[in-house]
């Protein structure tokens, strides 16, 4: 297993950049450029709701924690020290005429696990994607 | 916004974005939008987003905003040349039958002349 953190300020313009560099070295083992479209769509997506809400209009760290097994899988973990989760999470695609809200459906529906949890100071969207062995480089 | 194309037919404005679609971009991409709309007659915005490689929920959140902005005016939003990441995130989040697609060049062009 390859294990491998990355972290930024969590400002909208250095989260989008810190799923880039996320997705940047992910393509020195995969191939598929699908496979990384999802990735990035997911990490974007969780970087971007810790730059929106979890420090509640100020700025704070954000880490990225990769663990991969080449032929096997992905692992991700978003981590924020900000308030945490507000209620339950939602999964669910909202309405069509809703602006926001489809972060976490779009996660759920890229990956084959999504959690969300809190540790001590530390909240936590953990995200499993099963990768077949054709899509990583040999 | 120097990746932003913005062409006028009459009363209708068409938004062409180079580029990624996402937080970063979003709230100037709707300022302009809105001073566009304010300053212009404009009866129809047409959303050309062949030049968009990657979108995320808060470029969907942008598409919703736009369609929304016009059709409570009574007023017409179209998407067009959608690349195929963002039909693939539209599908995604099953909004490609939601929002008003024309697939047909011919009909860009009769929009904008």
């Amino acid at each position: 297993m390859i294990r491998r953190t990355f972290a930024a300020q969590s400002a909208p313009e250095q989260s989008r950049g810190l799923a880039r560099e996320v997705v940047g070295f992910l393509g020195q083992y995969l191939s598929d450029h699908n496979i990384l479209h999802d990735l990035d769509i997911m990490l974007t997506e969780a970087c971007a709701n810790v730059a929106r809400h979890a420090y509640r209009g100020g700025e704070g760290r954000l880490e990225v924690r990769l663990a991969l097994v080449p032929g096997e899988c992905v692992d991700l973990e978003i981590v924020d020290w900000g308030y945490g989760f507000d209620g339950p999470v939602r999964f669910e695609n909202p309405s069509p005429e809703a602006e926001g809200g489809r972060g976490l459906f779009i996660i759920s529906r890229l990956s084959d696990a999504v959690a969300v949890r809190s540790e001590g100071q530390e909240n936590i969207v953990a995200i499993h994607k099963k990768i077949g062995k054709t899509a990583w480089k040999s | 916004m120097e990746k932003l194309t913005i062409s006028r037919g009459k009363n209708a404005l068409l938004l062409k974005y180079d580029g990624e679609v996402t937080l970063d971009v979003t709230p100037q991409l709707k300022r302009v939008l809105e001073a566009e709309l304010t300053e212009n007659e404009v009866d129809t915005v047409v959303l050309d987003l062949s030049g968009v490689g990657f979108m995320d929920s808060s470029g969907i959140g942008f598409l919703v905003f736009v369609n929304t902005r016009m059709r409570s005016a009574g007023k017409a939003c179209y998407l067009c040349r959608l690349s195929p990441k963002v039909r693939k995130t539209l599908g995604l989040v099953q909004l490609l039958s939601y929002f008003q697609v024309i697939e047909n060049e011919g009909d860009v062009a009769a929009l904008l002349s």
